[in-house]
């Protein structure tokens, strides 16, 4: 019965604070978008999945610092309490929303990996001499693709290799490549997991920054600007003919997307001033050490005051 | 089907108003109608051009099609009942389940899906380019 009420309370506490943190997100991510309105475009990409990730990862902090503690060092063992109504529907509530990711998750990557799968059959591997590996596909869709969450691989159809010239494959691969050494992939797969309505917006507008700041990492002059707006107009005319219905559909059908990131790049100016993830943590550090400090300081009196809380849930 | 999911994403758009509700049932039975005809055939007690506006607000929802006949429109439904209930319930679920369409799967493509509607939009763009690049070999010394 300790056990239970403890996956009970625990459960009931994370979803009391994962929803009211989602809806708060879902409302006000473009606010604190305009607000801290980071410089480029890498930078807003950061800023939209942490806002995006911050429900689920408050939570889970909350609930193995706080919650869990609180139960297992001042909850008496001997009691003979039962779970309670409340905790009790809001650990199924909290258990039907994780079992949902968990099975939207394992959708999403079973299709890729048969989509995969086929795009792969008859495929050759091209020598790039870049480190994530390139296949050539026979399919005429998708026309250039990286796939994969742990070993991305990227995928180029030979009608694309054939349309495009090789500093534009060159560049459309690099953009590519970004987007494996940003694990794109896996933080789309992370958005499956915590699937939440109202989320929308939000991930398209992180979708938008991600391939603007890929398209930043893939070009470090002009000529190479001019050669991915290239890629992606010749790109786009080989999609538009090669509609590939199940994957696309949820796709969206976005011409002022391309039309943004093709003006953007034809009039390239020079690389925007890259912060590298040394100097992010640098900055980060007081504001790290003084929450750390802070939680340290009030820990037990707040694993008290929490306790009482579970306790008046439990009743 | 395409365009029916495309307008049940539009949330305001989906929710159909009880007279809209009841002439889309009347257009269903009827399989083709004129106002009049309707108004007619189901005694119905709202005025013509109340009819005829809400008729028009389905059209535009893209829920019926119209051709003319005479100085007024003939309706007919766009899809079965069976096709929008269907559509409905799926993207319920998937409104439940998923938070946006475009992180659907994890993949990353170079550009997003371009509809053939966009090729114009493709021929400007092909021609900035190129502008572009033919300055910039018209600086080079």
């Amino acid at each position: 019965m300790f056990i239970a009420r403890c996956l009970g309370v625990s459960l009931a506490l994370f979803v009391l604070l994962y929803v009211p943190a989602s809806l708060t997100v879902s409302q006000a991510w473009a606010l604190l978008w305009q607000l801290f309105a980071p410089r480029t475009a890498r930078g807003s990409a950061t800023l939209l999945f942490a806002l995006r990730a911050l429900p689920f990862g408050l939570a889970s902090v909350f609930t193995l610092v706080f919650t869990l503690p609180s139960f297992l060092l001042l909850e008496p063992r001997s009691t003979d309490e039962a779970v309670g109504a409340a905790p009790l529907m809001l650990g199924l509530c909290c258990l039907a929303l994780l079992a949902a990711g968990i099975v939207q998750a394992a959708l999403a990557q079973i299709k890729t990996s048969r989509a995969l799968t086929r795009w792969l059959d008859g495929s050759t591997l091209l020598d790039s001499g870049v480190a994530v590996p390139v296949f050539r596909t026979i399919q005429d869709s998708p026309s250039l693709t990286v796939a994969g969450v742990r070993a991305p691989r990227v995928l180029v159809s030979e009608a694309a290799v054939a349309a495009l010239t090789p500093p534009e494959l060159r560049s459309a691969l690099k953009h590519e490549m970004a987007h494996a050494k940003s694990y794109d992939n896996l933080k789309k797969l992370l958005f499956r997991f915590s699937a939440f309505p109202g989320m929308a917006g939000l991930e398209r507008a992180w979708a938008e920054q991600t391939e603007l700041a890929a398209d930043d990492a893939a070009v470090s002059s002009f000529g190479d600007a001019l050669d991915l707006a290239g890629a992606l107009i010749k790109v786009s005319r080989l999609s538009a003919r090669h509609l590939q219905a199940e994957l696309t559909t949820g796709l969206l059908h976005s011409s002022t997307a391309l039309e943004t990131r093709v003006q953007r790049l034809v009039f390239w100016d020079k690389k925007p001033v890259s912060t590298t993830a040394i100097n992010h943590w640098r900055r980060a550090l007081p504001s790290l050490s003084a929450v750390l400090f802070l939680v340290i300081a009030t820990y037990r009196p707040t694993l008290t005051g929490l306790h009482e809380l579970t306790e008046w849930l439990v009743r | 089907m395409d365009s029916i999911y495309r307008f049940l994403g539009r949330s305001p758009k989906v929710r159909l108003g009880p007279l809209e509700e009841q002439l889309l049932e009347q257009v269903w039975k009827y399989k083709s109608a004129t106002v009049r005809e309707l108004l007619h055939r189901s005694h119905l007690k709202q005025a013509y051009t109340t009819v005829m506006t809400t008729l028009d607000r389905l059209y535009k929802k893209q829920l019926l099609d119209r051709v003319p006949e005479g100085r007024a429109f003939r309706y007919s439904p766009r899809y079965t009942q069976e096709e929008l209930k269907k559509a409905a319930a799926g993207e319920t679920i998937r409104l439940l389940l998923s938070s946006s369409p475009a992180a659907s799967l994890p993949l990353s493509y170079l550009v997003e899906a371009v509809s053939e509607h966009d090729a114009a939009l493709l021929d400007e763009l092909q021609q900035l380019v190129d502008q572009k690049r033919r300055e910039r070999n018209g600086e080079k010394p």
